[in-house]
């Protein structure tokens, strides 16, 4: 017996100690970035010997840099509108609708999320290079949009879908009883109910077009985003600006990503306590 | 959850789904069309020249250097699948029923670490791999021999990447379907007195399988587009398809050759996909049939 609940014990910590080594390892290479963004060194090696922030006014100062955040912001600002929309419609289509075709609607719009970056780029680089030597447009940024559209709006869609799975339409019925019109039950009900899932997907949506590389490095043409930046820049040769640059596009993220999910959280343990108490 | 039955006649459903749906014919159905065109088109001093022609798709399948770059990719996917497997399932498994006090917050760390641009995070890694990276440092201070791992720029540092960089998505399929299982079962197999061992392979093992088989097969098709480990992690030592097809339009500005390529990577994965579905439902409806 005691055999047994030893054994018990030593594999509930073995299996604790999976989820400590794999968090070990997702925040090794992002914990040696930010330590290295503080060296006084050139050399990226250990023992780190002094303390300075000279690298992050070195990464301000880079030229290019501000025209790559500048494309970046716009680039995950607009993306991030357009996939959170269109997300929002189709989780609603997805989840909630039944109607003809629906099974392709399906396929096409999960698609993406089965492709690697990298071919959807290809392939979309493709088409734009036969559509712009037909009607002379070169890519970029536009071009760079669309691509981000298509690879993340299946990512807003699934973090939609969770919320709108949970729904509890009385609320509607209910509002529509009282005599509200279509759009007020949206506006007054449908959409307060959804929104934690709606700006969750937002966030996930700028967070994945603000950090992608392989879509904007297929049809950026000759424009760049931040991620290119750092990927010239660490093919010619590593320097502690890109560590830097690491660190200062760490706290934002990591506080967006903290804000989407309570709130998505808090929302949908508050339906599920709802549906089961009526 | 109550479902609507809609038909086309409807604006709200026309409003819902015809945009989105508009932007995926357009900028994805269409380009893959195109892509499969172009593949029986050729070049002429760096320009294409359309017409109908099997030159490309000959020499794809003449070239042994292409078949060799296209096994090494499908070698290094399956390895990447069975690792990443390996790691996602138990940490999954610990997340699931385990681990109750600190599990948002685990959950919120994975979910950031993923968000993360890779880029940054593979340069990461070259910190750590590299001969006189944190790895070594820290090995050397526990007292083993100086410069022991040499992982950067070998197939082994491109394959930690990319575990790096798809672990996440088995962990997340694999975490959806183990808590979906029914309490009750697990409780049922308890009473029947079944041991918690056997219990986790008669009972949770098979119903974890959709998260499992989903989980592989998005990790397989995921690595066949690999790019940044083996440039950056792996040095260019060894170069998968994705570098084939990235030279294909930068140095040798061969459209059609890159198409075929990637038409070739494509067909590979639907195939993996198929397969894989093909081998899930059959198991499904086989232990159905015996249970």
């Amino acid at each position: 017996m005691m055999s047994q609940r030893m054994r018990n014990a030593l594999v509930d910590t073995m299996l604790v100690g999976t989820v400590v080594l794999l968090l070990v390892f997702f925040y090794a290479p992002i914990a040696t970035l930010v330590a290295f963004s503080f060296t006084s060194s050139r050399v990226l090696t250990l023992p780190i010997e002094g303390f300075s922030l000279q690298w992050y006014g070195d990464l301000f100062s880079k030229p290019d840099f501000w025209p790559a955040v500048r494309n970046s912001a716009a680039v995950a600002t607009v993306s991030t509108l357009f996939a959170t929309v269109l997300g929002t419609a189709g989780a609603v289509a997805w989840i909630r609708y039944r109607f003809r075709l629906q099974g392709p609607f399906r396929a096409l719009t999960f698609a993406p999320l089965l492709f690697p970056q990298l071919l959807l780029g290809v392939v979309m680089l493709l088409w734009f290079s036969v559509l712009g030597s037909w009607l002379g447009f070169s890519t970029g940024l536009v071009t760079v949009i669309i691509g981000h559209v298509v690879y993340i709006t299946p990512f807003a869609l699934v973090v939609v879908a969770v919320q709108v799975y949970g729904f509890d339409e009385t609320l509607e019925d209910a509002a529509r009883d009282a005599g509200a019109s279509g759009w007020e039950v949206f506006r007054e009900i449908t959409f307060p109910l959804l929104w934690p899932g709606i700006f969750s997907a937002a966030i996930f949506a700028f967070l994945l077009s603000w950090g992608n590389f392989y879509v904007s490095y297929s049809l950026a043409g000759t424009a760049r985003t931040l991620p290119i930046f750092v990927y010239s820049g660490i093919a010619v040769g590593s320097s502690p600006i890109y560590p830097a640059l690491a660190t200062i596009n760490l706290v934002p993220a990591l506080l967006l990503v903290i804000i989407a999910e309570v709130l998505r959280r808090r929302a949908l343990k508050r339906q599920a306590s709802g549906i089961s108490a009526s | 959850m109550r479902i609507e039955r809609k038909s086309w006649n409807d604006p709200v459903l026309v409003a819902t789904v015809a945009p989105l749906a508009l932007v995926m014919v357009a900028f994805l159905l269409v380009p893959l069309l195109m892509t499969a065109v172009l593949t029986f088109q050729t070049t002429q001093y760096y320009r294409l020249v359309w017409t109908w022609d099997l030159k490309i798709w000959t020499e794809v399948f003449s070239k042994p250097h292409y078949w060799t770059i296209m096994i090494r990719t499908v070698a290094m996917a399956l390895v990447c699948v069975v690792l990443t497997v390996l790691i996602a399932f138990p940490a999954a498994y610990a997340l699931a029923t385990r681990l109750r006090t600190f599990k948002t917050q685990i959950q919120i760390l994975i979910i950031f670490a993923f968000l993360t641009d890779a880029v940054l995070k593979t340069f990461g890694w070259i910190l750590i791999l590299d001969k006189n990276g944190v790895a070594n440092w820290l090995l050397m201070h526990v007292g083993l021999p100086p410069e022991m791992l040499n992982l950067l720029f070998t197939p082994a540092g491109t394959m930690i990447g990319m575990v790096y960089n798809l672990v996440a998505y088995p962990m997340f399929t694999i975490y959806l379907s183990l808590v979906r299982i029914d309490r009750d079962l697990i409780l049922a197999a308890y009473d029947a007195g079944a041991s918690r061992v056997r219990t986790f392979f008669e009972v949770t093992l098979p119903l974890s399988r959709p998260g499992l088989y989903s989980g592989a097969v998005l990790v397989f098709v995921l690595s066949l587009g690999a790019f940044l480990e083996p440039k950056v992690l792996g040095g260019g030592t060894s170069p998968l398809a994705s570098e084939l097809i990235r030279q294909s339009f930068e140095t040798r500005v061969n459209w059609p050759l890159g198409a075929a390529l990637t038409v070739v990577l494509i067909a590979i994965g639907a195939l993996m996909l198929v397969a894989c579905a093909a081998f899930a439902l059959r198991r499904t409806s086989a232990t159905g049939r015996s249970a």
